[in-house]
């Protein structure tokens, strides 16, 4: 018997350490999933037909809104993903205990998703940017606040799929917030439709807010200088706290209780 | 390093949930692995293998006690101790839209295995394990003994210094078992140390070189199988077909349990010659063969219960 461990097999855990490798092994899982990539689009779909026939010149802010949504409901997935592989394959278990780091672990997944279904995202984005005349400030605007929409959902999605002790649960509540959250503010509708005293509660819910700032770039808004503060710092101090809270979370949640 | 790959001293564990009355799953377990042995920790269902288990690998905390890996404090550090491990989880899965192969490279990657090395100990170990045929084959159209293989191949793959696994040739056929074993065996021979759980007792003989029975929490006994089979009176057994009516011309020879008209007794060896003689005396048939792990185990923990 040798006494000693072989230390080449021994690999310190670096802060995000794995975040590639599994971002790979995510894509590699969900790209078997074709069918779902198409099923992602169907209610942000449906949701800018409705706004064609029932008013065709509001197409531009539901495109953006589209792109905000999907860049949105891809926490969900996270949620999905991250709770299905750690309560039915034991994934938390196999790549946890062991150097690969937590939060590269939650990163990898949620970016290996984010890649997956980019390409249907960027067909939406491509037509906001046609149809709504966008200048290339304001795509790359929203590209920008598309990100910061989807790093909070991400992180929330990965916070809340700790929760969860049964598949079950998470096929009943999970859409729940998703679709609340991107489907009755104002993402797909302009800020002004919505009831004025509800306003600053838009303005601090990420998907809304992003698209406020967006409509307000095309014209479709008019927004305070208070109000484009209030949606642009609120956007990226809750996405930076939710990202952070993530981290620790994914941190924290490696050992049960 | 000179530190034992794992040490624990009264190690205890207690699930608290709301609502019910708290669970005392682990009730003060001490217990070490030595440098390149292969322990398995046995025990009947609940009794707190797979508790342990994840405590030791840095999944679950400990209520009290201590616990060490390669020296570094599991529960106050373990970051410290997660480079050392691999962990086979209890009904763990691989990804069922990876091939074997891209489960066992991609996981290697994620531990930061450089590509050579991961492409190499990837090839290794799906030849060791008699993953060839289906290699490219997705998981999901894998048998779940061969799903299990996956998840073995990809964890000894990482020649981490200290693996658990927990109950990993569940679900295998008697080959793909012995293909494990012999795996196992070529991993601590090149250094690393295993920790396992497993209910079939002729794996921990076959495998271990020493085992732990666990029960209601508590180390009952350790040591090798031949230790245990002898706690229990002897290393040979001696059926008797028709020696229940003479129970109690046997019974200083050692344990007997008779069952209908047979009779089993425990026996040393040396004490076989004198045994036989009694039963030729009687005219009696006999069958002699080595007491078993399981016969064994059945046993200690069997009289452990009446105990409590």
């Amino acid at each position: 018997m040798r006494t000693d461990p072989p230390a080449d097999n021994i690999r310190p855990t670096r802060p995000f350490g794995g975040t590639l490798a599994f971002l790979w092994t995510e894509m590699l899982v969900q790209a078997h999933e074709s069918l779902a990539m198409a099923t992602s689009m169907v209610t942000q779909t449906v949701l800018i037909l409705f706004v064609y026939i029932l008013n065709p010149g509001l197409i531009g802010v539901a495109l953006i809104g589209a792109v905000l949504f999907s860049a949105f409901t891809l926490g969900q997935r996270v949620l999905n993903e991250a709770a299905y592989i750690r309560i039915d394959h034991k994934a938390n278990d196999l790549y946890l205990a062991g150097p690969m780091s937590p939060e590269g672990y939650f990163l990898g997944m949620a970016a290996g998703i984010l890649v997956v279904y980019v390409a249907p995202i960027a067909l939406l984005g491509g037509l906001a940017v046609v149809v709504g005349h966008l200048s290339l400030s304001t795509s790359l605007e929203l590209l920008g606040l598309s990100g910061l929409v989807w790093l909070f959902a991400a992180s929330i999605g990965y916070i809340f799929s700790t929760f969860f002790r049964d598949n079950r649960a998470i096929w009943a509540y999970a859409s729940l917030f998703f679709n609340v959250f991107g489907v009755l503010p104002p993402v797909f509708y302009p800020l002004g439709f919505f009831p004025e005293p509800l306003r600053p509660v838009a303005l601090l819910m990420p998907p809304s807010a992003a698209a406020a700032l967006l409509q307000s770039r095309i014209g479709e808004a008019t927004l305070s200088m208070g109000q484009t503060e209030l949606a642009l710092f609120g956007l990226i101090t809750e996405t930076a706290l939710v990202f952070l809270l993530a981290i620790f979370w994914a941190r924290r949640t490696v050992r049960g209780p | 390093m000179s530190a034992e790959p794992l040490w624990s001293e009264n190690l205890r564990k207690t699930y608290a949930t709301k609502g019910v009355p708290p669970v005392e799953a682990l009730a003060g377990v001490s217990m070490n692995v030595h440098p390149g042995e292969r322990v398995a920790l046995l025990g009947r269902n609940g009794a707190g293998k797979t508790t342990f288990l994840r405590i030791a690998s840095t999944l679950l905390r400990p209520t009290s006690g201590s616990i060490r890996v390669f020296g570094h404090d599991v529960s106050e550090h373990p970051e410290r101790a997660r480079p050392y491990i691999a962990v086979v989880p209890q009904e763990g899965k691989p990804f069922f839209h990876l091939p074997p192969r891209e489960m066992i490279y991609t996981y290697l990657r994620a531990r930061g295995l450089s590509r050579e090395t991961s492409q190499s100990r990837t090839e290794e170990a799906i030849e060791r394990m008699g993953l060839t045929d289906f290699a490219d084959r997705l998981c999901i159209t894998l048998s779940g003994g061969q799903r299990q293989r996956t998840m073995v191949a990809t964890v000894i793959a990482t020649q981490a210094p200290l693996l658990f696994l927990d109950e990993p040739t569940i679900g295998m056929d008697p080959f793909a078992r012995r293909e494990v074993w012999a795996s196992l065996r070529d991993l601590t021979a090149k250094g690393s140390t295993i920790l396992l759980t497993t209910h079939y007792l002729d794996e921990a003989e076959a495998l271990s070189h020493r085992l732990y029975i666990v029960e209601r929490g508590k180390v009952i006994v350790s040591g090798t199988s031949d230790d245990l089979k002898r706690s229990v009176g002897g290393t040979l057994k001696v059926s008797l077909p028709e020696g229940a009516a003479h129970r109690e011309s046997f019974r200083s020879f050692g344990e007997t349990v008779a069952d209908g008209a047979s009779l089993t007794i425990i026996v040393h060896p040396e004490r076989l010659g004198e045994l036989m003689a009694l039963a030729i005396q009687r005219q009696l048939t006999a069958t002699v063969g080595p007491v078993t792990l399981e016969e064994a185990f059945l046993r200690v923990v069997g009289r452990k219960i009446d105990e409590d």
